[in-house]
């Protein structure tokens, strides 16, 4: 697609013009800092990919991380209609549900510091983490696998390693409707099921933060935060069961495109009609491993609040280790969202973006109805996360918000920086403990291969599309 | 011939070069087996891997994902490979390996069919092959 032309619509957002073949515009989210940062024209490129696919409703939209991915560019939300349009394994990605929850705790990073080494020690030993890492402590036969894919943190609940509070904190509560384990392949069964209660490897995390700043206090009382309190990050997905999913599901809809008539610029976007079989049975498969994910965060988490209770004595209850929330970055879901003063269902696909419901929902729970959904905003190893919550112009994104800070370096580049530094010990100079089962990995995730995150939810926060509440300084953290 | 790295902001990217296309998927299969750190020196067994796709580009991905799955659930540790048979639709070959539960060195999760294509060069064929890691 040659000459695309971009314009800026306002501080806080671009628009790239529609022309043939796209059947819509698309808008990106980007303050002039975020601008300097979008790399050339693949990124651009892909976001027009998006806007060409058959059915799309409303601008093809990029939110500040935005980096280049493949297909979809990370960042990017898109919905189609139910009825004329369609569903696509890479408008997903291959982690199906990677995501982030935050668990709160009553403890300051006063009371915690003495014995934070040892408290990382435990979470290090005790969440499998690192490359293929497979589970110690939660084999399940294929009839119990087959309830987990059906009913994520809902059958973790059923287990004991839930709460009710717990399944309140999540999106969905915590389970996708419409799982099919019957559009699940044997294949992706077997990478996936000795993986369960694992973190992974790449960019992956368990972290300690201390909430550093507050910006919303109204918010941040009724979130329950307060300056110096521990809190925990967890940022995992499905792992082989979702990587194999979307395997399964690009060659089965590149397969039918030529026979629904979809003219694929990149075979990566390779996609079939919502209401067609194939598209069915890849949101039956695709809601599956998203449930899987819901309960592999929820394993994590009882594991860490196993960990909490070996270090202090006391059970989690006492130590408040509520979860703030759960959400997804890589997903698809049947919501209905407003476009020119319609309200219609969409399958919106969220990419390396997280839903950001605005006060008022009636999808929230009671305790977030006033102020909005929570949104965690992890940063990179070295600099700051934020907790934001949805806000009054969520409606425009379809309600949806930024994931990170996005990546700005290649892994290569990142690698080339980092030789020759010992980044454990300049992390620990910052106050930040690491334990990484891979130092490859560790190198990859520098701070300086990812944007600004200050940038990014200032970006989100000045299209009033998500306010922030909160500013987490990372104080420990497990890398796989 | 053989592979080098290339820069790809979210992932990793390889480019692969080759005198002809058997030679292609070979030199593709052991880089992502290099990759990995999913090699062997030792030859314990042979094991026939076999895919069908729609054009060359389709059978280098499903090749490459069929090896992801040998190395990450079978445990396989791959010594050399032979390209049997190799159509416009289906590659057969011979993966002499060992199998053996030793920790990778990288996680792979996918291999994708983003910007993928095969062009012929001077003296062979050229791959660039984006994996998601």
């Amino acid at each position: 697609m040659e000459g695309l032309t971009i314009r800026r619509i306002d501080p806080y957002r671009l628009e790239i013009r529609q022309r043939p073949p796209m059947r819509t515009s698309a808008l990106l989210y980007a303050n002039a800092g975020i601008e300097k940062t979008i790399e050339g024209e693949e990124v651009i490129r892909q976001v027009a990919n998006v806007a060409c696919l058959p059915g799309i409703v409303g601008p093809s939209m990029a939110m500040p991380d935005i980096h280049w991915g493949y297909g979809f560019p990370i960042g990017g939300v898109a919905a189609f209609s139910l009825e004329e349009g369609i569903i696509s394994p890479g408008g997903v990605g291959y982690d199906i549900n990677c995501g982030i929850r935050c668990i709160r705790t009553n403890l300051t990073s006063k009371s915690v510091s003495p014995v934070l080494g040892n408290l990382l020690a435990l979470l290090y030993s005790t969440v499998p983490s690192g490359v293929g890492s497979s589970t110690k402590s939660f084999r399940v036969d294929r009839k119990e696998f087959r309830k987990i894919l059906e009913g994520g943190s809902k059958w973790a609940l059923r287990q004991g390693l839930a709460s009710n509070g717990d399944l309140e904190a999540h999106e969905d509560r915590g389970c996708i409707e419409g799982a099919d384990p019957d559009a699940v392949s044997e294949r992706a069964i077997e990478r996936g099921m000795p993986q369960l209660g694992t973190l992974g490897s790449g960019n992956h995390f368990l972290e300690i933060d201390a909430v550093d700043k507050i910006y919303d206090e109204g918010t941040a009382e009724k979130f329950g935060l307060f300056e110096g309190q521990i809190l925990v990050l967890v940022h995992t997905g499905s792992r082989g069961l979702g990587h194999q999913i979307c395997d399964d599901y690009v060659h089965s809809m590149l397969a039918s495109a030529s026979r629904f008539g979809i003219d694929l610029p990149d075979r990566q976007l390779a996609c079939a009609p919502v209401s067609s079989r194939e598209g069915r049975d890849y949101f039956g498969a695709m809601a599956s491993a998203a449930n899987f994910a819901f309960a592999n965060r929820q394993i994590i988490t009882h594991l860490v609040r196993q960990a909490f209770e070996a270090q202090f004595s006391a059970c989690w209850e006492r130590l408040r280790m509520e979860l703030l929330y759960d959400c997804c970055h890589n997903i698809a879901k049947k919501e209905t969202v407003s476009f020119e003063g319609k309200a219609q269902r969409v399958c919106i696909h969220r990419k390396g973006a997280t839903r950001a419901l605005p006060p008022g929902d009636t999808r929230l729970p009671d305790r977030y109805r006033k102020t909005g959904q929570p949104v965690l905003v992890p940063g990179d190893m070295g600099r700051m996360s934020y907790i934001l919550a949805g806000d009054e112009n969520a409606g425009e994104t379809f309600f949806s918000a930024c994931h990170g800070a996005g990546r700005l370096l290649s892994r290569q580049k990142a690698k080339k920086i980092a030789k020759g530094r010992r980044l454990i010990e300049e992390l620990e100079r910052q106050g930040i403990r690491v334990m990484a089962a891979s130092r490859s990995t560790l190198s990859e995730e520098i701070p300086e291969a990812y944007k600004d995150v200050a940038e990014v939810v200032s970006t989100m926060s000045g299209a009033g599309v998500a306010r922030i509440v909160a500013r987490l300084r990372p104080l420990a953290m497990v890398k796989g | 011939m053989g592979y080098r790295l290339i820069d790809h902001t979210a992932d990793l990217g390889v480019r692969v070069t080759a005198q002809d296309m058997p030679s292609l998927f070979r030199e593709a299969g052991l880089a992502l087996a290099r990759i990995m750190g999913a090699t062997s020196r030792e030859k314990q067994e042979s094991i026939e891997a076999s895919v069908e796709g729609i054009d060359h580009v389709d059978m280098l991905v499903r090749w490459l994902q069929e090896l992801l799955y040998l190395i990450e659930v079978k445990h396989v540790r791959i010594a050399g490979i032979e390209v049997r048979e190799l159509s416009q639709a289906k590659l057969t070959a011979l993966v002499s390996c060992r199998l053996e539960d030793t920790p990778l060195k990288r996680e792979i999760k996918a291999v994708t069919y983003h910007n993928l294509d095969i062009r012929p060069v001077e003296g062979g064929f050229e791959a660039s092959i984006i994996f998601d890691t």
